[in-house]
Parts: structure tokens; sequence; C-alpha cells
């Protein structure tokens, strides 16, 4: 899976742009990447899911993690195109119910 | 009014789901890195309507995934057995060589903990509760893949008494 981070724009949210299947060898970098743009001080964060067709619980467990740190830093952190399979799979765990989601399908 | 219903993980031996006559079976090496391949190999047959896009594919994987890294912890020389039965509902019973899942009784009492949280709507108790972790669990792990498993496993999800072998099953609404 690809991660790329795109600058803020007018809104002021920097944004996360995740590709290809978040699993159980792709998770841990998206989570280091993400966690570290909230630890240099991120205060608006927008992942965009659209083109992640396949999340696993390595998956749920970092998005576990950047939500728990964003709260722990303040950072307004915002969901796009959570979709297919990887909606299912946070709605079975619960955490789809924390998420702060754009254009909620 | 709203109701709180607490699924938990059982352990029973003599469960029908532990009979594995006139299924088919898998047998692969503790090897981490190919846990997807091993998942792609067990349902190159399943009907499409039973893999509901991505969802069986990751379900499986999770239990494969478990068995070898918690389970068998990675060791070569331990293997992974996978028994499937994909007519009329999706079916498996998968056995590792390990010492089974001894955190059975401490899963359940986090996973009540975390949905009384959700319940009662405190968000805060429910996101540090979001995570499972036991003695041996890396930053990777966090309990997930048994609780979407509790749901998805609508026909049972059940462990022998020594918990190295798990035998669930998935019925669909429509059959095949």
């Amino acid at each position: 899976m690809e991660c790329t981070f795109v600058a803020p724009g007018e809104d002021g949210f920097e944004g996360a742009i995740l590709e290809g299947d978040c699993d159980l060898y792709s998770a841990p970098a998206f989570a280091k990447a993400a966690l570290s743009r909230i630890a240099s001080g991120a205060k608006r964060l927008r992942l965009d899911l659209s083109r992640v067709e396949y999340l696993d619980s390595s998956g749920v467990g970092a998005l576990i993690r950047i939500l728990q740190e964003a709260r722990r830093r303040g950072c307004e952190l915002r969901f796009v195109g959570v979709g297919g399979s990887p909606r299912k799979v946070l709605k079975m765990t619960n955490v789809l119910n924390l998420m702060h989601e754009e254009n909620r399908p | 009014m709203k109701r709180l219903i607490i699924r938990q993980l059982i352990v029973d031996e003599r469960n029908e789901l532990f009979d594995a006559q006139g299924m088919r079976c898998a047998e692969f090496p503790s090897d981490f890195s190919r846990v997807r391949e091993f998942t792609s190999q067990v349902l190159e047959t399943c009907p499409e309507p039973f893999r509901e896009g991505r969802l069986l594919e990751q379900q499986l994987s999770e239990i494969i995934k478990n068995g070898i890294k918690h389970g068998n912890r990675n060791d070569p020389s331990k293997k992974l057995r996978v028994w499937y039965d994909l007519r009329k509902r999706a079916r498996f019973i998968v056995e590792d060589e390990g010492e089974g899942f001894t955190l059975l009784d401490e899963w359940n009492e986090f996973f009540r903990r975390r949905q009384t949280a959700l319940f009662e709507e405190d968000f805060d108790a429910f996101l540090a509760l979001a995570s499972y972790r036991g003695p041996r669990s890396d930053e990777e792990d966090g309990g997930n893949s048994l609780i979407a498993a509790l749901e998805y496993w609508n026909g049972g999800m059940i462990f022998n008494d020594r918990k190295n072998k798990i035998g669930v099953v998935r019925w669909f609404a429509h059959g095949s």
C-alpha cells in the first residue's frame, strides 16, 4: 500500500491518500508515517481511504492508534471514501463510530 | 429500550463445528510472510457470492495469521492445518501446534469492558480500550480480529479445550 501526504489546502487540512491493501504487511508503515505527521504538529489531517479495497485487523489497529494519538495531541481527524469491505470491518469492530467522516455514504 | 448483548469466545471440544468429515484439508508452514497467499489457496474454488467483496478473504486471513503468529509463534518447524468446506456455507477448522489461546478468559473480560463503554457512549473509555494488549502483544496486535470475527462468523466460532484449534462457520442469505 502507498500512503501519500498532501500539503494543507485552503481549509487547513493536510491530506493522506492511501492506495492499495491496508493489511498485516503494510499497516505498520502507514501507522508510523501518520503518527509521525501528528507528532510533528499536524493539527488537521484528512485520511482518504477511497482507494483501499482491503483492510484487515492490523489496518484497524493502525487507525485506532492514529485516532488515539490525534485525540491526545488535539489533531482534528477526518475520513473520506470509507467503503466496501473496509467499511464493514470498521463497523464490525465498532471503530466506525469514532471516525468523523465527510460525505458519509 | 436499549439492551447490551455481549458475545463471548466459547470453548466446546465436542461441538459439531469440529467434525471434519467430508472437509478438504490443507497444511501450511508457519511462514508469516505467506499468510495471504495461504488464504488465497484455500479460497481458490470459493463461490463468488460467499466472498462478499474481500470480507471472507480478510476474515480467514485473520485466523491463519493468528495461528501462525500467536499459535505457532512463527516457528518454522510447526505446521498449520486448515479444513474447509465451501458448500452451502463457508466452514473452516484451523489448528496450530502452539500452547493454545491461554488468555481467552482475559480477552472475554476485555471485550465485556470495551462493549460496555461503547453501550454507555463513553467514547474516551472506549477508545482507551479499543485495542487488547496481552503480555506477548506487539504494536500491531489489537484483538480486533476476534472482535470482528465474533460478528462475522454468524453460525458459530468455537475453540477446543486446548484452545489451539478453532471452528467457524458463516451462513449466507442466499446460499449457493
